[in-house]
């Protein structure tokens, strides 16, 4: 049996003595983020310090863009723990005079759930790979489906570096990831890679420093830092402002840069700066998160939605 | 056969649904596909046929607006985005055909090809009329898209009857389509129309300058016209079977026309009649105010007792009437004027009818000849077409550019009428005639008085089919020709046409992007609607092989007008080259023209072994001039006159 659909496990489900259910939570398509401060190390100077970028200019070769997707709901309950259907999918586009083609592309159905819950559904043949929850503790629904959750975007960050490893095992150009390259060290090690994050849950400063890097005016970027901690692998990142801020939002325009913790990086900060003030267009409207959203990684998302 | 991979895929939405008769695909945007093409849709146990009839091309963004913050205000910014936006190619297709055809269900949503020669066929229900046995296919160019040249055929019996008949073409003037459209499918119906069907003949009015004057001339055509009419089975060559008339020029020898070159002599003849001939037609002379019921009831006596005949009138003279011509009739009406100016005042009836009705009877038909002078004369010559002698694959050019407008309506009114006669009797040679008729717009507008012309245009219209007389016409503006005669055409052409003309409501049913591609058709294509063609189709056809107006003036230059005494011995000339102009001089010194003329047609008419004599018996013997005597003429009383010297 190819992977099933949500409805045909509900279906399953109820014939395998589960309660089914149909609810899809809120944000189900996103991955979920802690708000907190991460210490940085400084690189290019003792202190933050803002630079002006110049004058945009676009990436003269090949470049490829990677994304991933994941959406989720829950099928029924085995006893009070979710059991829930998802689907993830990464893909890379890679744009070759001014057009984007899709070059790599993963997808996968997933379903998430206590081994018992797991196990009574192997039977129907439902064709999903599984993923368990720990089963150490009581089953208590809430705080289960936190842990599907965890569980999905591990799951989508597995792919994603799947995906975006298989492209630049074939391709010698630059891959733009939408999110952190510290998930993977093979990914944080490659010179040929960018993570641009447009989320700041995680945020590198504190006090005045972090005062005034929200405040970063348009067309600047910070001196180069490093985000310091064990559950990430080292990378260089600064702050890039792509709009201007000033009568919306401390955030507006803002994203977080990470590349390869090496001196070339330090070194091609500036040069990466005005490539990324390139891409600024065309914007990424409708989407409501345009003036951090590089038109690329849109478009590998909108692409991986139509396909799912 | 390699199978074609798909081109598009049909897309349905809420907003945009798959309906029986319309759907919509997407394709890459470097697709052959553009408006008009025709597709073909396979899936779900059911094949569908289209025709694009509309284009979308649109990207995601949302408004404008955002294209300029993107850009920052600056259009060379927008142009310098270093990813192209995603963008999408839509076309909207309506529905040819569906195989099954029942039941009949909106078209799947399924892959999308390019049609190929055998889908065209099917899609365009050719394949009810195209048998090897029995074919009834007449080529009309060819569907052209993605490097694809399918043939395109018309049903006959569609296009020249019984089932439909009549076909009309419309198209900005100046660019040749209309007349190169009209005989390329003259000649693909000479060359196609079945055995089986019967014989055909057209008879064809050239209304602007020389563009029907050399159909029988070979043109040059292009290596691509050649290879388009072997694409179509056809042979580029002209027409073999044309004989043209004109009316003479007012001065009665010279034809009013611009085929006049001596080397094309042999089959051009004049065209010219008398009183009976125009008799008949006298409705086609007066306007509607003209002919009241008394009016008419006087013609119809003129008719029926008087012309042709022996009328006698003791009242009016002894000797009977044998009015033959325009001379002879205007001596019986000054006899009537006599007779009543001698009986006096109150007398103002003749035979219950009233001098008035008389006098506008007659004043009108006098006018004739001088209106229609060169087409009618007044001394008894005739010259018609051949009726009752029509060929199979003949053609008869009636050249009227030339004459007045009063005189063309003569001629259309009773060449149709004559066609029609004979079809009627089947006695006219051939059992189909096609009526060429360009500047339909003239003949039958949609508004103005209603003209005899125009009634009789209806008339063929819409009762032509069912005796084998069919009408091809053209003109420059569709909306502006009675709507009854146009939608009578089973087959409708268009080339290309103006905007304004494509603004008004008849063209309501084509969608934007067909209108606009209509505003620009390029020399040589055609949209066409048939019965069998559930929506018109785009074809280019080939160049004909004969020489155009232009063309035709140019290698055969008009002879220019000739001297009196030129002309006819040129008219003796052409029946025997041995006469001379000094004979002919000699001949004419001192004769009447009126009775040169007269002397001349009955040569030409009686064609004798010695054309010169015959022409010298006819003109008799010379009169002497006698000159009147110069005596003084005596006043009728002596005055004196104070001024003499």
């Amino acid at each position: 049996m190819s992977a099933g659909t949500a409805a045909q496990l509900r279906k399953a489900a109820a014939a395998c003595g589960l309660t089914p259910a149909s609810w899809v939570p809120e944000a189900s398509d996103g991955r979920a983020e802690q708000a907190t401060f991460r210490p940085v190390r400084l690189i290019e100077a003792d202190a933050l310090g803002f630079l002006p970028v110049g004058l945009a200019r676009p990436w003269p070769g090949p470049v490829a863009f990677l994304d991933g997707v994941q959406r989720y709901q829950i099928v029924a309950y085995a006893g009070v723990s979710p059991v829930v259907w998802a689907e993830i999918a990464a893909a890379v586009r890679e744009r070759v005079g001014r057009r984007l083609r899709t070059v790599e592309e993963r997808r996968r159905r997933v379903l998430v759930g206590r081994p018992e819950a797991l196990a009574a559904l192997r039977g129907t043949d439902h064709g999903c790979e599984e993923a368990a929850l720990p089963s150490d503790e009581p089953p208590h629904p809430i705080r289960d489906f936190t842990l599907v959750r965890r569980t999905v975007d591990a799951e989508r960050g597995r792919l994603e570096v799947e995906v975006g490893h298989r492209y630049r095992m074939a391709s010698p150009h630059w891959l733009v990831v939408d999110g952190s390259l510290a998930q993977s060290p093979q990914w944080a090690a490659d010179q040929r890679m960018l993570g641009v994050m447009k989320s700041h849950a995680s945020l590198p400063f504190t006090g005045t420093d972090l005062e005034r890097y929200l405040r970063l005016p348009a067309g600047f970027r910070t001196t180069v830092f490093s985000p310091a901690g064990d559950e990430v692998a080292p990378v260089y990142s600064w702050a890039l402002r792509l709009w201007p801020w000033e009568g919306r939002d401390l955030f507006h325009g803002l994203i977080r840069v990470e590349a390869a913790p090496t001196d070339e990086t330090v070194a091609q900060a500036g040069e990466i700066c005005r490539w990324l003030l390139a891409e600024r267009v065309p914007v990424s409207t409708p989407d409501p998160r345009w003036d951090r959203l590089l038109y690329g990684i849109y478009a590998v998302e909108e692409f991986l939605k139509a396909r799912g | 056969m390699p199978v074609s991979p798909p081109i598009g895929r049909v897309v349905a939405t809420e907003l945009k649904p798959s309906t029986p008769h319309q759907f919509h695909f997407w394709t890459a945007l470097e697709s052959a596909v553009g408006i008009g093409a025709i597709v073909r849709v396979e899936g779900a146990g059911r094949r569908v046929f289209g025709i694009v009839t509309d284009g979308f091309a649109y990207s995601d963004l949302q408004t404008p607006m955002h294209d300029v913050i993107g850009a920052e205000g600056d259009p060379a910014g927008a142009a310098a985005a270093p990813t192209d936006r995603t963008e999408i190619r839509l076309y909207t297709a309506a529905v040819l055909r569906q195989i099954p055809e029942e039941p009949l269900q909106p078209v799947p949503i399924a892959s999308v090809f390019l049609a190929e020669d055998a889908d065209v066929v099917t899609a365009l229900r050719m394949d009810a009329f195209i048998r090897p046995e029995a074919s009834t296919g007449i080529p009309v160019g060819v569907y052209t898209a993605a490097g694809l040249e399918a043939p395109v055929y018309l049903d006959a019996d569609f296009l020249l009857g019984p089932e439909a008949a009549h076909l009309n073409i419309t198209g900005v003037s100046g660019l040749a389509t209309k007349t190169s459209a009209i005989e390329f499918l003259l000649s693909s119906i000479f060359q196609k129309f079945p055995a089986q069907k019967g014989s055909v003949a057209a008879v064809c009015f050239n209304v602007k300058g020389p563009d029907l004057c050399f159909l029988d001339q070979p043109g040059a055509i292009g290596a691509d016209d050649r290879r388009l009419h072997a694409r179509l089975g056809l042979e580029p060559r002209p027409f073999a079977d044309v004989r043209y008339y004109a009316p003479y020029k007012a001065d009665g020898l010279n034809l009013n026309t611009l085929r006049t070159h001596p080397s094309l002599a042999a089959n051009t003849e004049p065209l010219v009649w008398g009183l009976r001939e125009v008799l008949d037609y006298a409705e086609v002379l007066l306007n509607r105010d003209d002919v009241d019921a008394k009016a008419g009831a006087f013609i119809d006596f003129l008719e029926d007792r008087v012309v042709g005949r022996s009328f006698e009138d003791p009242q009016l003279r002894d000797a009977p009437f044998e009015v033959q011509t325009f001379a002879d009739l205007e001596e019986f009406f000054r006899a009537i004027f006599d007779f009543m100016e001698a009986l006096g005042r109150g007398s103002e009836i003749w035979r219950t009818h009233h001098m008035a009705t008389i006098r506008k009877v007659r004043n009108r038909l006098g006018n004739i000849t001088t209106r229609a002078k060169g087409l009618v004369t007044d001394d008894g010559e005739v010259n018609d077409l051949h009726w009752g002698q029509f060929t199979d694959r003949s053609i008869q050019v009636i050249d009227v550019a030339g004459i007045d407008p009063l005189a063309q309506d003569l001629v259309f009114a009773r060449v149709v009428s004559k066609l029609r006669e004979h079809l009627e009797r089947r006695d006219l040679g051939v059992d189909h005639v096609v009526v060429v008729v360009d500047e339909l717009n003239k003949y039958a507008p949609s508004e103005g008085p209603d003209t005899y012309v125009r009634r009789m245009l209806l008339d063929l219209s819409e009762r032509g089919r069912y005796l084998g007389l069919v009408l091809f016409s053209a003109q420059q503006f569709r909306s502006q020709v009675l709507r009854r005669v146009v939608g009578n055409a089973g087959t409708a052409v268009f080339g290309r046409m103006d905007m304004d003309e494509l603004a008004m409501p008849g063209y309501a049913t084509l969608s934007p992007a067909t209108r606009a591609k209509l505003s620009a058709l390029p020399k040589g294509e055609l949209m066409v609607r048939h019965p069998h063609f559930t929506q018109p189709i785009f074809v280019r056809f080939p160049r004909p092989a004969v020489l155009t107006g232009r063309e035709g003036v140019e290698q055969f230059p008009p002879a220019p007008d000739l001297p009196f005494a030129r002309a006819v011995w040129s008219h003796l000339h052409a029946l025997d080259p041995r006469v001379t102009t000094t004979e002919v001089e000699d001949l004419l010194e001192g004769r009447r023209e009126a009775d040169v003329r007269q002397a001349l047609h009955a040569t030409r008419r009686a064609r004798p072994d010695k054309p010169l004599g015959y022409f010298s018996r006819l003109l008799g013997r010379r009169v002497a001039g006698v000159e009147p005597p110069r005596g003084t003429v005596r006043p009728l009383r002596p005055v004196d006159d104070p001024y003499r010297p």
